[in-house]
């Protein structure tokens, strides 16, 4: 592995997580917030119907059916 | 019955009078009326064939339209929409528990003719609570509307206020959620840095990203613990405080210390931190209270189940004048109006005409109960003959149909089952196990101070009993989704352990070994110059202007004779003209001209003619086809069976003797039920109670379990234990094979979770087990459980 041969170049590959890990961090909280606030308009009150759901579309017009 | 004879939207029989047809994919079906046309059509327009494709096989008679839609009309007052909807700008919404669906073919036919209708905004129905949420524009369109469409499609709209709709589940299911997705999240964060923390233990360490990713685990565990975590730390305060330790205490002393001692390990830069530790820990205790808490929230509200046995509005009499207002704004004093075929809106005392009430649902009688001036009448009952008015007394949760719910409701409650048992067990093991760390934490700290701590972490988290406590929830959630997939709700989490020592299986007669349909068994004709067919027409013409329950069992589809004159004598019979002949239908003394029957099983009715009786027929209630195998089953699983119902002595023995049943008990009270099941109990039985009536709601709450059919009385489904979806008893054996495998499966947990306890406690006491280790080691043991658990979802 690249880290392994210096001590100087491992340093500069690891600060970078000095970046990375804050951004991650500040993703986490945005999609947590966005979570939240999906749990509130009560997007997750029926965990049921969904799964189901996806089977039972269907737009078919009658004069469509002819084809 | 053939395919072609009947409607092919709501299964009932088509007359041989009628000839409507719908075209469906180019192939004509019959319907039996226009109402059924008019929904049929309405469906194919809108584009919804597929309705027909993805419904179970429907009962006769369901999504039938009701003859009148104008009485939604008294919805669109101002003060009705501020009693049912609320207004959030420029868009009204409400709720309405839409009574009659029968399958999520339903809810997917409702949300979409809605939102197809003009005016609609959306509409989202919850197939498990039957709760349909409406919004529309509050200007330009008509709640009526939206309410005479769902009638329309053949349901029964109620429309809740707010205050009912608001339920305490949706608000804790939701917490419950926000808590899991923290715990979740958080865990997988920190366990990304826990990797980079052990792998640079081994790889060499730099001290500041050290420093660095203990500081961000930090960050984000504090959430996990404070937000995730509270429901812990509140219970084990009660607790506490309750001089009651429950589980959650050594959780909390876990979760707290952990995290307080990493906290002074980060900050003093120290050997190590927990806190993957710990929200891993959070992470598997917040899983299992989340699975636990939906299986016990499958259940079916019941504040609606009674007020859907009441009609929405009813006509108040106010100084000759007739109004139709709803049925919560009634009061003692009112006057109101029932007409003939309505269902009695409060209790209280008929003051004008006279009729016949089906009171089935609050005594079990199934035969109407003739009612004159000054009798009582009770909320819930039908009007089976005449238009009567009545002065109300008692409305709302005062009427018997109230207090009889209540009752039902507090019978619930007084029941301590092995809930209260598993609490006080875990109160042992808790302080057995504190008892444990403080030995050990005192022991290390004179052997070893370095490692006390440690040490002692690594005992309390191992001997989380965690396991322990998701041995029994994890079974019972897999186990009451897989019922459900079967057919089978289950409403209440003992039902299952006390439904898999089941010994004795109490029926209850009516409507649940039967159809509940009463039909002609066999016709006797005295009169030589008559055929039999020529009486069932004349039978059949008389009985098509009444609503007698035994009405439906003479309706023909043939073309009967004309009637005319036609008299309903209450409680005696009918009589009416036909060719100029008198002909009177009813009771032996009604029709005269002495004919004896033998005393038998049936109900007999007379036909006669000019006073002299020319044929009598014999009427039963039919059973269920499946009923004899799945008492066989029930024996084969050396479960005994017993009949109690509320109908006389014939009647319930010709049902024991075709079903092969020994014990069975006639006319009883629900109290003499209540005590033949206490009996019962009394001997050592553990009794299942089969029943569907309201009248049966207090029983069924007596018994160790209850089992109630979805066609019955919606009160008694929700004060029973387990609901079987759908027409058959059959789901009933499928329900005591199930509990009985859920049962081997919590004791295998159990086992396992009692093994490893006793293994990984030694070991970690004696130092050998470090604080990640421990952690790992607590969740496999708790995924052990949890997959065990899920094979369930196997059943067959």
């Amino acid at each position: 592995m690249r880290c392994d041969s210096t001590g100087s170049n491992k340093e500069t590959i690891m600060s970078i997580l000095y970046v990375l890990i804050p951004l991650a961090l500040l993703l986490l909280g945005v999609a947590v917030w966005a979570f939240f606030w999906a749990v509130g308009s009560g997007q997750f009150d029926d965990l049921d119907t969904p799964a189901v759901r996806i089977v039972m579309d269907d737009d078919t017009k009658p004069d469509q059916d002819e084809s | 019955m053939t395919a072609s004879d009947t409607c092919f939207h709501c299964a009932l029989p088509v007359p041989t009078n009628c000839s409507l047809t719908v075209e469906i994919e180019g192939t004509q079906r019959p319907v039996c009326c226009p109402g059924c046309k008019a929904v049929a059509e309405l469906i194919l327009d809108t584009g919804m064939s597929r309705y027909y494709d993805l419904r179970n096989a429907p009962d006769p008679g369901v999504g039938r339209p009701p003859d009148e839609a104008a009485e939604w009309q008294v919805f669109d007052s101002a003060d009705m929409l501020g009693a049912f909807t609320e207004q959030h700008d420029s868009v009204r919404e409400a709720t309405i528990y839409v009574g009659g669906m029968y399958c999520s073919a339903c809810s997917w036919l409702i949300e979409t003719t809605l939102s197809k209708q003009p005016g609609v905004e959306s509409a989202e129905v919850n197939p498990i609570t039957h709760r349909l949420r409406l919004r529309f524009p509050a200007d330009g369109s008509l709640f009526s509307s939206h309410l005479a469409t769902l009638a329309n499609l053949g349901y029964q709209p109620q429309p809740m206020s707010p205050e009912g709709a608001a339920r305490p589940e949706v608000t804790e299911q939701r917490t419950a959620l926000k808590r899991l997705l923290v715990a979740s999240l958080g865990m997988m964060q920190v366990m990304m840095f826990a990797v980079g923390l052990y792998a640079m233990d081994f790889q060499g360490i730099d001290e500041e990203m050290q420093h660095f990713l203990r500081l961000v685990s930090f960050f984000v565990t504090t959430p996990v613990v404070f937000y995730a975590a509270k429901p812990f730390f509140t219970s084990a305060w009660r607790g506490v405080v309750a001089r009651r330790p429950g589980m959650d205490l050594p959780v909390s002393i876990a979760v707290g210390s952990a995290y307080a001692a990493s906290i002074y390990a980060t900050f003093t830069r120290g050997p190590a931190v927990w806190f993957d530790s710990v929200t891993m820990f959070v992470f598997f205790l917040t899983l299992g209270r989340f699975l636990e808490m939906r299986a016990r929230h499958r259940s079916i509200d019941r504040g609606v189940a009674v007020s859907s046995l009441l009609p929405n509005t009813t006509i108040r009499v106010d100084d000759g004048t007739r109004t139709t207002v709803p049925v919560s704004q009634l009061a003692a004093g009112d006057t109101v109006v029932i007409r003939s075929g309505e269902s009695i809106p409060a209790d209280g005392v008929l003051s004008s005409g006279s009729t016949s009430v089906d009171e089935a649902l609050l005594t079990g009688e199934a035969r109407p109960q003739v009612k004159g001036i000054g009798d009582e009448l009770s909320a819930g009952s039908i009007n089976l003959d005449n238009m009567i008015e009545m002065t109300v007394t008692t409305t709302g949760g005062d009427t018997t149909l109230g207090t009889i719910s209540r009752l039902s409701e507090r019978a619930r409650y007084a029941r301590p089952a092995f809930v209260t048992l598993a609490d006080k067990i875990a109160s042992y093991i808790v302080v057995a196990l504190l008892l444990v760390a403080s030995f050990v934490a005192v022991f290390w700290y004179f052997a070893d101070p370095e490692r006390a701590f440690v040490i002692t972490l690594s005992v309390l988290v191992v001997t989380c009993p965690c396991a322990l406590a998701l041995a029994t929830p994890a079974a019972f959630a897999a186990a009451g989704s897989r019922m459900a997939q079967l057919r089978l709700l289950v409403t209440n989490g003992n039902a299952i352990e006390s439904l898999s020592r089941i010994s004795l299986a109490v029926f209850d007669k009516t409507g649940t070994l039967t159809k509940g349909q009463p039909r002609i068994t066999a016709v006797f004709v005295t009169d030589n110059a008559r055929t039999e067919k020529d009486c069932r027409l004349i039978a059949a013409a008389l009985e098509s202007a009444s609503t007698h329950p035994l009405a439906d069992a003479f309706a023909l589809p043939d073309e009967l004779p004309a009637v005319s004159s036609q008299k309903i004598e209450i409680g005696q019979g009918i009589s009416g003209v036909i060719d100029g002949r008198q002909w009177r239908l009813g009771n032996a003394s009604f029709v005269g001209g002495g004919i004896a029957v033998e005393d038998s099983s049936a109900t007999h009715v007379f036909l006669g003619v000019d006073g002299n009786a020319v044929a009598w027929f014999e009427i039963e209630d039919e059973l269920r086809p499946e009923a004899k195998a799945t008492l066989d089953s029930l024996d084969d699983l050396g479960i005994a069976v017993a009949l109690v119902s509320g109908d006389n002595r014939n009647s319930v023995e010709a049902v024991a003797r075709k079903l092969g049943i020994s014990e069975l008990h006639s006319e009883c009270t629900p109290a003499d039920k209540l005590a033949i099941i206490e009996a019962a109990q009394q001997r050592g039985e553990r009794v299942v109670m089969i029943g569907d009536g309201i009248n049966d709601a207090p029983v069924l709450a007596g018994a160790d379990t209850s089992v109630a059919p979805a066609h019955g009385a919606l009160l008694a489904q929700t004060s029973a234990d387990v609901i079987m979806l759908g027409e058959s008893l059959a789901p009933l054996t499928t329900a005591v094979e199930m509990s009985r495998k859920t049962m081997r499966i919590v004791r295998q947990n159990l086992a396992w979770a009692i093994v490893y306890n006793a293994l990984a406690l030694p070991l970690a006491a004696a130092g050998f087990v470090p604080p990640w280790l421990a952690a790992i080691g607590m969740s496999a043991s708790s995924l052990v459980v949890v997959l065990n658990a899920l094979r369930l979802n196997r059943f067959e």
